[in-house]
């Protein structure tokens, strides 16, 4: 008995040193398998951002927000090339192609018009989308889709504010004339109401509204009649109205208006434009992919919206130390 | 709780010699590994650590120098632009050879340049290369480098990198630029007055540098900052302005050029300041912890797996060695376990020479013991038969045939006293043989059984032999086994004096002989051969002609049974002269107890088996 217990105990030890080996050659394989991944980090994330008009100067600062990000969240970010306004049939082509290219996550500002929430709203099912610059059209109270933009409505207000500073709040019989670059944004929408709002009650008489592309832009407001004030609620309209009140278009009218590029800032450094309200691009771009990446890296966590801040920028304190490092990021 | 925690440890102690070795052998070669991996470890990182660290010094000096370089060529630019240009000429009358100089001066560094501008005190622009339209009110005066200048006329001034906000090239761009301004002496129509020089350095010839040093993706970076500790380049300036990070300058800008250690933003980090020289600025180059760790992630597994390939070879290795140590032992002590069971294998025997031995010591105990067994059942029915056999000899039928014949002719002769004593004799003589079973009796009885045996024999042999005691009272109290002279006292009747007439004898003596007790029986019958004399004690398969049929071997084994090979019989004897036959027994006083010892065995006996054992163990030795 005890002979074929001893004999059992052997089995057993040789049994158990088998496996002790084997569990040590299994944690060695584990770990040079882990060595190797680790040393393959070439599977970066790819967040493609989808912009009009993406060469344009307005946005550079937002383009060296994404690409602090990039840096910061070590992610690989890729802004398409695009040029001049797109629909939302354009749009979805673009976002096609781009998560066919492989694209983990994307950063839209969404085309304008009303079909393009219906767009985004299929894409977001499929990969994680954030939208910036404005939301879509549509449901303002469930926003499915989170967006990062500048406060819009407070910008537009803001703005009216200050054209009621300069005239000490009374803007009794003078005409305004509003350039935006579209009306089918909610943005535009919200900087408009805003903007009106500030202006209730102001006595001021807002002539006309322009909008459209600009790349005639100079044109289409020559053609408008003379105002005393023009406001330009976006970068685009501003630049244009820029260029034409520097060319004495528009009849002496004074420029206000919302703009984010090295041109809108040139305007009102030579005094064409008076005053300016530079929302913080910088922060839209860097927020964003930030955003973006915290969600492709931690599961159950979807990214959330927010607002950034803005800017009012006037003659007199265009060089100051903060104001200087708004111009240096527009200048990247 | 403590005690059960205990128990279950000592429940794990391993059992087998085998597992006790390679347990042991494990824990010291894995303990090793441990020890050596851990050192080699931090070996490694550390001169890891010093190398990142050297390296990043090494960078910072180089990119250091790289920055004075510029600053000075800055400066010679500067002053070229004063004593070459300035200087020399008058702003009124010679404003195109200064002009002149001004471009020559430009064109030969406009990759580094922005623009060289020469105020007057009041602000107002003297010159400029390259001429572009001047902003309509740039207030120079109340520009940072101006002011600067003014304060400080003797020094030149480096500037904080700021936009550039004098001219309108047309371009709608803003430049970004660090301006070198000084106090200049000029000559305006003849008179001498005060200007202000100023060399705008393009921004991105000290960003490039400073981008090209931070290139690297594995944490450390490099920033620049003035001796105040205002950023001058920042991988992540605009992240700091927008305090979305944060950055110790203010503090590394106190420091000294060195490499200092520091807590900051929750992590710790090795900090190297290396100052340019002139400006004051602060070359600062920070290496996060993590950026080491990082590296080190690779080596880290590396060692590991080093380590668990060794745990292995260690294991194979010390089980190889267990297994060669333990065998031996394993195997030896198998086959005493199946000894134990009852199998008989051989005890193994091989291994180192302790093992050996202790081998054929266990074999030879083994094999003694085999023959003490062997010796035990012997004894055991050899005394049942010897004793079996004198008892026979007590109710031997023709001996009491001639006892009760020889009475019932005493009595038919009225020999009535006679008859009265030949019975008493008999009785006598059934009372010691039986005496309570027992085997061990005293001297005395055995002689008294003796005596009367012979006065019964006496009888039935009408005198034909004479008998003597002489025996020394000293022996009666000793022990005995019974029933030893009667067969042969029949012995010396039927062989020695059966065949003289009238004149044999015999005699029976007993006396002490230090620890022996010697009985001897004496006639002087016919004798025998030497050679007769010694088949007797051994031939035990002889045929007894007459008598009891008890022979003397038996006697002699009973003897030796009970008191050990040393004591028996001797028999001497001579042809014709007569035998003599002698009783060697132990003085063993008679009590219960010795005789209680002596009827269960061989408590004598043992003893001197013992005693023969360690003189031959002796004799072997010598």
């Amino acid at each position: 008995m005890r002979i074929r217990q001893r004999i059992g105990k052997m089995k057993n030890s040789k049994k158990m040193f088998i496996l002790i080996e084997a569990a040590l050659a299994m944690a060695v394989i584990i770990l040079a398998v882990i060595m190797f991944l680790g040393n393959n980090v070439n599977d970066r994330e790819r967040v493609s951002v989808i912009v009009q008009n993406s060469d344009d100067s307005q946005w550079a600062a937002f383009k060296y927000g994404l690409k602090m990000a990039a840096e910061d969240q070590k992610i690989e970010m890729f802004v398409v090339g695009t040029e001049g306004a797109m629909s939302a049939e354009d749009e979805k082509n673009v976002i096609e192609q781009e998560i066919d290219n492989g694209a983990d996550a994307l950063i839209i500002q969404p085309a304008a018009g009303e079909d393009t929430e219906e767009m985004l709203k299929d894409i977001s099912q499929r990969i994680p989308v954030l939208l910036v610059e404005s939301e879509t059209l549509g449901d303002k109270e469930s926003p499915e889709i989170p967006v990062i933009q500048a406060d819009n409505y407070s910008m537009g207000r803001t703005l009216a504010e200050e054209l009621l500073k300069e005239y000490d709040g009374n803007l009794e019989g003078k005409t305004i004339g509003i350039a935006v670059e579209t009306e089918a944004l909610e943005a535009t929408r919200s900087r408009r109401e805003g903007f009106m709002d500030g202006l209730e009650e102001s006595g001021a008489d807002v002539r006309w509204s322009v909008s459209g592309a600009f790349g005639q832009g100079r044109k289409s407001l020559e053609a408008q009649p003379t105002v005393d004030l023009v406001v330009a609620l976006d970068d685009r309209s501003l630049t244009a109205a820029g260029e034409a009140a520097a060319k004495n278009d528009l009849h002496g009218a004074l420029v206000y208006g919302i703009g984010n590029s090295s041109e809108a800032v040139y305007y009102l450094d030579i005094g064409v434009a008076e005053c300016l309200v530079v929302p913080d691009e910088f922060s839209v771009g860097y927020q964003s992919l930030t955003r973006l990446a915290e969600n492709l890296r931690r599961f159950f966590k979807s990214a959330e919206g927010s607002t950034v801040t803005h800017t009012v920028i006037r003659k007199e304190n265009l060089f100051t130390e903060e104001n200087q490092e708004i111009i240096y990021t527009m200048s990247q | 709780m403590k005690d059960k925690y205990i128990a279950r440890l000592e429940k794990l102690k391993p059992e087998g010699i085998q597992s006790t070795l390679m347990i042991a052998f494990s824990v010291i070669s894995i303990s090793i590994m441990m020890v050596i991996g851990i050192v080699m470890y931090m070996w490694f990182s550390m001169s890891t650590r010093q190398e990142v660290v050297h390296t990043s010094r090494t960078m910072m000096e180089q990119t250091g120098e790289n920055l004075e370089d510029y600053l000075i060529r800055m400066r010679q630019i500067s002053d070229v632009a004063y004593y070459n240009v300035v200087k020399e000429n008058d702003f009124s009358g010679q404003s195109e050879k200064i002009q002149e100089g001004m471009n020559l001066l430009y064109e030969a560094n406009r990759d580094n340049l922005r623009s060289i501008v020469i105020y007057n005190n009041y602000g107002s622009l003297l010159a400029a290369e390259p001429i572009v339209s001047q902003k309509e009110d740039p207030n120079v005066t109340k520009q940072e480098w101006f002011i600067q200048a003014m304060d400080e006329m003797e020094n030149m001034h480096f500037s904080t990198p700021h936009i550039q906000n004098l001219f309108d090239d047309g371009t709608q761009r803003y430049y970004w630029v660090i301006s070198l301004s000084r106090v200049v002496e000029l000559t305006n129509r003849g008179e001498s007055q005060l200007g202000v020089l100023l060399v705008d350095m393009d921004y991105s010839g000290i960003s490039q540098m400073m981008t090209q040093i931070n290139s690297t993706s594995s944490g450390q970076y490099y920033y620049l900052c003035d001796s105040s500790g205002k950023i001058i380049y920042h991988p992540k300036q605009i992240q700091i302005s927008d305090g979305i990070i944060s950055e110790n300058n203010k503090v590394a800008a106190q420091w000294d050029d060195n490499v200092y250690d520091e807590y900051f933003g929750g992590e710790h980090r090795k900090v190297i300041v290396n100052t340019v020289s002139y400006t004051g600025w602060k070359l600062v180059g920070v290496i996060p912890y993590s950026t080491f760790t990082h590296g080190m992630a690779d080596l880290r597994y590396f060692i590991i797996i080093l380590i668990l390939l060794m745990v292995m070879m260690l294991m194979v290795i010390n089980r190889v060695i267990s297994v060669r140590i333990s065998r031996p032992i394993l195997r030896l002590n198998d086959s005493v376990v199946e000894y134990e069971a009852g199998e008989k294998p051989s005890i193994y025997i091989g291994g180192s020479q302790e093992i050996r031995h202790l081998g054929y010591s266990i074999q030879k105990s083994y094999e003694q013991i085999d023959l003490l067994m062997k010796e035990i059942v012997w004894e055991q029915n050899e005394r049942r038969k010897s004793e079996l056999e004198a008892l026979q000899s007590q109710i031997n039928p023709h001996f009491l045939y001639n006892a009760l014949e020889s009475i019932t002719w005493m009595v038919e002769g009225e020999k009535n006293d006679e008859a009265v004593f030949m019975i008493s004799q008999l009785a006598k003589l059934f009372r010691i043989s039986l005496s309570k079973g027992r085997t061990v009796i005293t001297v005395r009885d055995e002689l008294q059984h003796a005596e009367s045996y012979m006065n019964i024999q006496k009888i039935r042999y009408k005198n034909a032999f004479s008998v003597t005691f002489d025996v020394d009272p000293a022996v009666y109290s000793y022990c005995t086994v019974k029933l030893i002279l009667q067969p042969i006292l029949e012995n010396a009747i039927n062989y020695g004096v059966s065949g003289l007439d009238d004149s044999g004898e015999i005699k029976i003596t007993g006396k002490l002989e230090g620890e022996r007790i010697i009985l001897a029986v004496e006639d002087n019958g016919i004798g025998m051969p030497k050679e007769e004399a010694d088949l007797l004690l051994t031939d035990s398969q002889r045929v007894q002609k007459k008598g009891s049929g008890v022979g003397l071997v038996n006697v002699k084994n009973r003897i030796q049974i009970l008191f050990g090979k040393a004591y028996g019989l001797v028999i001497e004897s001579e042809p014709d002269e007569g035998t003599t036959v002698f009783v060697h027994l132990p003085a063993v006083p008679y009590t219960e107890e010795n005789r209680t010892i002596l009827e269960q065995g061989r408590a004598i006996f043992a003893e001197e088996e013992n005693e023969n054992k360690t003189k031959n163990r002796k004799d072997e030795k010598q």
